[in-house]
């Protein structure tokens, strides 16, 4: 008699997990945003944590344990990515306090609020030809800025936007590979 | 055998928070709401089953590393929550039909009006403000 009941417990169980997993998915699929989809992979996650937790009781299985401790860290570590990303005004950059609430945007990542300000006459001259305004120019700035802090060779003061770059590439080879050796 | 029923019954309401979970999920309209409804299996359910495996397995290794699975539970998932809210608050993602009262616009508007006259002191060339 007890036996058929944890038998239906046990069954009852693992569909109902896999009812609100199904229908978790049908909110990914669905969610108008980004963070509603972090929301069902949110409940995705502790479903699969109940039924693991559940097959490590009903089965001898504590050893896995560590795989629970995983999960926990795999959800917590999702969710605040994602969230920070999507709040893109969340930013550690030093000078973008004052524009923390209204206009800064994700493309400037890597320069300070000030920087169009300081360079705002070549910057708006030569943008068209040096930026044509496509991601992977970006990322090839943000690199080039790292590369020309660590070597300290710039003749600006603190990290530059990107068209100043751009024309210094341009006019001096040889010192570039220079500074890359 | 008892305890066997005991822990299989925890699970199963585990799944039902689950279940509840992903209704909630579906049925909701609104982020918060969302965020409501999907909370409850993080904690509750979480407990739930690990008051199930240390009904089967009472050792004290099993038990400290399932203290230690909830405790981080319980400090992690108000922060992940907490992060996507403001995330959702920040780009809009909320309706406000279905706020009774919003008490963050109030601290948003205060910064926007110090941003605007940080702004305006800036613009002037006296370069002595506090902050």
């Amino acid at each position: 008699m007890s036996e058929i009941v944890l038998h239906s417990l046990v069954v009852a169980g693992s569909v109902l997990l896999a009812a609100s997993v199904v229908i978790a998915l049908f909110r990914i699929v669905r969610g108008p945003s980004i963070l509603d989809r972090m929301i069902g992979t949110d409940v995705v996650l502790a479903a699969i944590m109940c039924g693991l937790g559940g097959y490590m009781a009903l089965s001898d299985r504590t050893d896995l344990l560590p795989v629970l401790i995983v999960l926990a860290m795999l959800g917590f570590v999702g969710s605040v990515s994602v969230s920070r990303y999507v709040s893109k005004s969340d930013s550690m950059t030093p000078g973008a306090e004052a524009g923390a609430l209204s206009e800064f945007s994700a493309s400037d990542w890597h320069m300070p609020r000030d920087a169009d300000e300081q360079g705002a006459g070549p910057g708006s001259t030569s943008e068209p030809q040096a930026r044509p305004g496509d991601d992977v120019t970006e990322i090839a700035d943000v690199t080039y800025d790292a590369h020309a802090d660590s070597g300290g060779e710039g003749e600006g003061t603190g990290p530059d936007p990107g068209p100043d770059d751009a024309e210094h590439v341009s006019d001096g080879d040889g010192q570039e590979s220079n500074r890359g050796s | 055998m008892v305890l066997d029923i005991i822990s299989a019954v925890l699970i199963f309401l585990g799944a039902v928070l689950s279940l509840a979970a992903a209704v909630g999920l579906v049925r909701f309209g609104d982020l918060l709401s969302r965020m409501h409804a999907s909370a409850k299996p993080q904690v509750l359910g979480l407990v739930l089953v690990a008051v199930a495996i240390a009904i089967q397995f009472p050792t004290w290794a099993t038990v400290t590393t399932l203290a230690i699975i909830i405790s981080f539970q319980l400090v992690t998932i108000p922060v992940a929550t907490h992060m996507v809210g403001r995330a959702g608050y920040r780009t809009k993602h909320l309706r406000r039909s279905m706020l009774y009262r919003d008490e963050l616009a109030e601290a948003v508007d205060r910064a926007e009006a110090r941003e605007i006259a940080w702004e305006r002191q800036r613009g002037t060339g006296t370069d002595h403000h506090d902050g």
